[in-house]
């Protein structure tokens, strides 16, 4: 009785093992992609406004030249929706290899409107060594980028958590939560501003609002339902409505980026803003850029947190060699050295657990930075509503605010 | 238009004679059909046509999103502020200025810094000019926080305001440079002095015969560059981005953001806003075009009234004013991003960054060799295309003239100013879609060939006065002392003609310079110039590696000017009556 199962049980993994090799996909193991990916020549575009950023991504250049014989030319770009136009126009063109895009910085709606569209590369990141380090039980953004399963079509490559900046010189007891916001700013008017979406950082501020301020949180965990979306929205437009006369420039003005808002911040204009990288306020007093007053703090409720990641575009002409770049930026000694405040202070996507011991000490020893807030003062992380919402929110913001 | 074509193809084959006939068509083939083909491309996600998105009919759906879009009106009435008021505004100016310091030493101080104000990057510019206005600026740090009482800045809205004057501003004070070198240029082709010298004999005031005797016969040279300007005011990005209105940006910036939304869709919106721009700038033009011609038949019936007197006769010495906040204000934005670039920090209200650092450009330099060397390249190599296209448009035409004949191709040369007039978001997606079809994208030669688009018309503009007053009787001594015309021409005109060729040359490299979405759009990603960095790192917060990559544009540009007044210093320094 039991001799059987058995044998069936290896015939089915005999069979499998051969269903396994013969698909052709599925065919290529780690070392085959390492020699195809010798020589090639990687195009990795991505935001280029920062040079701490682009530091980091040139010392990564270096070591995975050298390591596996890989070229990577970063192509730095104000905006990676140029980036999705290109391919799109690639696509139009019918160019269905050979693209001039081989690795993407990525995340969100350009991930969600990148793979509505088919201009992603199939599956893939089951393929690394270092994807099981990931920590996707408890870092579920790495799953779900904005809700859309993410498939393996992107690389997992950085935490982010919406943490607010404030000048401890001025500001003494930072706003706790969204109500105490609006007071703050009807304290200090003129002295806190959010950036007019659709850049992201404004989105995200929005997003943060009606998360706190909604009674049904469930509901935008799904697809935006146009039904319910005026009652679901109701209280933030009425927060808005009273917070935005107490804005910078009395809200007839907004930044156009969480960067500009860090120059106003530095200018002493604005006494609080915002950033997606908990690091971000050390990494900036460690360059000069803020002063050393400037510290971290967060909402007593949790902020929305992502996942920023790396994809391959659908007809990229250099796949395995961006594979090994994404791999690469996956291991951790890249991803420590990528969390240490000094070099650039991005929370990792590993699972600190899933460490061997010394790969473990690599992050043990990263000092936390001045303006750093530990985890758990960064207290717990709230998911993105399903990215359907951004373009609802977006459309009926403009509606209110930009005429 | 085909037509056209054909018959300038067809006289460009049979003209064995002439060999120079090849020229114009060349000329024209090199911008005519790339930019109607890429309009089209254009066009067609405008009307629903999108293959990639998946959307193969036809339907007028994207002009119903745009028009309903809550953002377009005050996005349009942005626009119209800056474009018509910016373009308006710098020909007053320029015309101003050079009414009433013509031949002062001022005015000469105005020619020398000519070159460096020219080299001054729009964006590079913007970013100095921003800061200077802002209120945590430099204007304001200057009395603060005694005697102004300002700890903190004040929450004024200086920069960026909703009514778009500062990016007008800034259009001003960047665009009334070029419009004084086209008077320059066009100048030397009139015999001012000796017009001066009449008109005070007869008692008129500077005024009047400026009015009455100069700006006339001036003014068609300044017709075109005007237009390009206005084109120009009306879609700027870049500027717009950096110091325009942020609710709604201008109509430009719109487009552009809905080119690069996350939204696919969001194309079709942007096809048609690129139409609407489109056809905003041809009205615009075509208004310019009606306002001259009012202002023309108005003029005429008083031009022999006999008025000596001029009714602004006291606001003559306003013009120094004005030519001083010029050139003020450009010095204290370069000497901004010079402080900025070797500042540690500096915050408000320090008039002086509180630490300095060379660390800026240390770090810098060693990224900057490859998008300086590759600027560099494209710019050189689409300057000299130019200058030979445009040496080759100017023979043929003093050909044709000498033989008076009237030739297809010779009348339809206006259409190399299409690049300028013709906003560029309303074409380069179209292009870049042609040249993906053509396998052509992000190689050296459609780099160069997109750079040529622009760097060709305003090489053609800055040329055209001095080369058109070369006085022929030069080359017709060299012929008759026994050289061929080919050997006149090369050893006698182009020697002459030396310093404005370089000068126009160094006009074409700051423009190549310059270019930042043709490249983008171009480029594929495989060109990292100077500018594409400088524009990626000023979507971030550092303003001092800002600075540093902006200053670097501007040194670079700077080099192409300086080379174009030293190298025939050096040819010439054994000839005095070509030093000047």
């Amino acid at each position: 009785m039991v001799y059987l199962p058995r044998r069936l049980l290896s015939i089915v993994i005999v069979m499998l093992f051969l269903i396994v090799c013969q698909d052709p996909a599925k065919a290529r193991d780690w070392t085959e992609i390492l020699a195809a990916a010798r020589g090639q020549t990687v195009y990795f575009n991505g935001w280029g406004g920062s040079e701490v950023i682009n530091r980091y991504i040139s010392w990564a250049a270096e070591q995975v030249g050298q390591r596996y014989g890989v070229t990577v030319k970063h192509v730095k770009v104000a905006d990676i929706g140029d980036v999705v136009s290109r391919i799109l126009a690639e696509k139009s063109g019918g160019r269905t290899s050979g693209g001039s895009v081989d690795l993407m910085w990525i995340n969100g709606e350009n991930f969600h409107a990148m793979k509505n569209n088919g201009l992603l590369f199939p599956a893939y990141t089951q393929l690394f060594p270092n994807y099981p380090l990931v920590d996707t039980e408890n870092k579920v953004s790495t799953l779900f980028d904005f809700t859309v399963p993410v498939d393996n079509q992107e690389s997992p490559w950085g935490m982010a958590q919406l943490v607010f900046l404030y000048d401890s010189e001025i500001v003494t007891d930072p706003p706790a939560d969204m109500r105490e916001l609006l007071q703050f700013s009807q304290n200090n008017k003129g002295r806190f501003t959010y950036p007019a979406p659709p850049d992201f950082y404004g989105t995200t501020f929005i997003k943060q609002a009606l998360l706190e301020l909604t009674t049904d949180r469930e509901l935008l965990y799904t697809p935006v339902d146009s039904a319910r979306f005026e009652a679901v929205t109701a209280p933030l437009w009425e927060f808005l409505d009273s917070l935005h006369p107490h804005l910078w420039r009395s809200g007839k003005a907004h930044p156009k980026s969480a960067p500009e808002m860090k120059r106003l911040l530095a200018d002493r204009e604005i006494f609080m803003s915002l950033s997606f990288n908990p690091a971000e306020a050390s990494n900036a007093i460690a360059t000069g850029e803020l002063p050393e007053s400037i510290r971290t703090y967060v909402h007593k409720g949790g902020t929305i947190g992502n996942t920023h990641f790396l994809a391959i575009p659908f007809n990229s002409s250099a796949q395995e060699g961006a594979m090994v770049l994404a791999d690469f930026l996956l291991s951790p000694e890249a991803q420590a050295r990528k969390s240490d405040p000094s070099i650039w202070g991005d929370p990792t996507v590993l699972a600190l657990a899933k460490l061997s011991p010394e790969q473990r000490t690599l992050f043990d020893t990263i000092p936390l930075g001045v303006a750093t807030l530990s985890p758990e003062e960064l207290g717990p992380v709230i998911l993105e509503p399903h990215a359907s919402w951004v373009t609802a929110i977006e459309k009926e913001w403009l509606r209110r605010y930009s005429k | 238009m085909a037509e056209a074509l054909f018959k300038i193809a067809v006289s460009a084959m049979s003209g064995r004679r002439n060999r120079l006939k090849i020229f114009p068509a060349l000329t024209l083939a090199v911008f005519l059909l790339p930019i109607l083909v890429g309009l089209l491309f254009t066009w067609a996600p405008a009307f629903g046509y999108l293959s990639a998105a998946g959307s193969n009919r036809f339907s007028l759906e994207p002009f119903a999103t745009l028009l309903h879009h809550p953002s377009l009106p005050g996005a349009l009435r942005s626009t119209i502020i800056s474009g018509i008021g910016a373009s308006l505004m710098s020909l007053g100016l320029a015309l101003w200025i050079a009414a009433t310091l013509y031949g002062s030493r001022l005015w000469s101080t105005i020619e020398l810094s000519l070159a460096p104000l020219l080299s001054l990057p729009h964006a590079a510019f913007a970013i100095g000019f921003s800061f200077l206005i802002a209120p945590s600026g430099w204007l304001i740090r200057s009395v603060s926080p005694f005697p102004s009482g300002f700890t903190y800045p004040p929450d004024w809205t200086t920069n960026g305001d909703p009514w778009a004057i500062s990016l007008t501003l800034t259009m001003l004070f960047k665009e009334t440079p070029f419009l004084l070198l086209m008077i320059f240029s066009g100048l030397s082709r009139l015999d001012v002095r000796r017009t001066i010298w009449v008109g005070r004999s007869l008692g008129y005031h500077r005024l009047r015969i400026w009015t009455r005797l100069i700006i006339p016969q001036l003014y068609p040279m300044l017709r075109l560059p005007l237009l390009a300007v206005l084109a120009y005011s009306l879609s700027v990005v870049d500027l717009a981005y950096i110091i325009g209105p942020s609710l709604p940006p201008t109509l430009a910036v719109l487009i552009d953001r809905w080119f690069h939304d996350s939204d696919i869709s969001s194309r079709f919106g942007g096809a048609a806003g690129a139409l609407l721009l489109l056809l905003l700038t041809l009205a615009g033009i075509g208004s310019a075009l009606a306002l001259e011609y009012l202002i023309s038949k108005i003029a005429s019936r008083k031009i022999l009234d006999g008025r000596r007197k001029s009714p602004f006769e006291l606001l003559v010495g306003s013009g120094s004013f004005y030519a001083l906040i010029l050139l003020g204000v450009n010095v204290l934005s370069l000497t901004a991003l010079m402080l900025w670039s070797v500042a540690h920090s500096w915050r408000f209200p320090y008039f002086f960054p509180a630490r300095f650092s060379l660390s800026n450009w240390s770090a810098a330099l060693r990224h900057l060799l490859e998008p300086v060397s590759v600027s560099a390249l494209a710019a050189f190599l689409s300057c000299l295309l130019a200058i030979i296209l445009v040496v080759g448009c100017f023979e043929n035409e003093q050909n044709l003239a000498r033989s008076r004949i009237d030739s297809i191709s010779q009348r339809s040369l206006w259409i190399i100013y299409l690049p300028l007039l013709i906003p560029q978001i309303s074409f380069l997606f179209g292009i870049q879609v042609l040249l993906i079809i053509f396998n052509l994208e992000g190689s050296w030669g459609s780099l160069i060939w997109i750079h040529l688009v622009f760097v060709l018309p305003y090489v053609f503009l800055t040329l055209a006065n001095t080369y058109r007053s070369y006085d022929q009787r030069y080359s017709y001594v060299g012929t008759t002392l026994g050289a061929r015309p080919v050997r006149s021409f090369f050893r006698v005109k182009l020697i002459m003609l030396t310093k404005p060729i370089l000068f126009s040359m160094a006009v074409g490299f700051g423009v190549s310079i310059a270019q930042y979405l043709p490249t983008l759009y171009v480029g594929a990603g495989r060109f990292a110039t100077i500018t594409t960095e400088t524009v990626s790192l000023a979507s971030g917060s550092d303003r001092r590696v800002m600075a540093v990559y902006a200053l670097s544009q501007f040194l670079l540009a700077l080099t192409g000017f300086l080379t174009a007044i030293v190298l025939p210093a050096i040819m010439f320094r054994n000839r005095r009556e070509m030093q000047n």
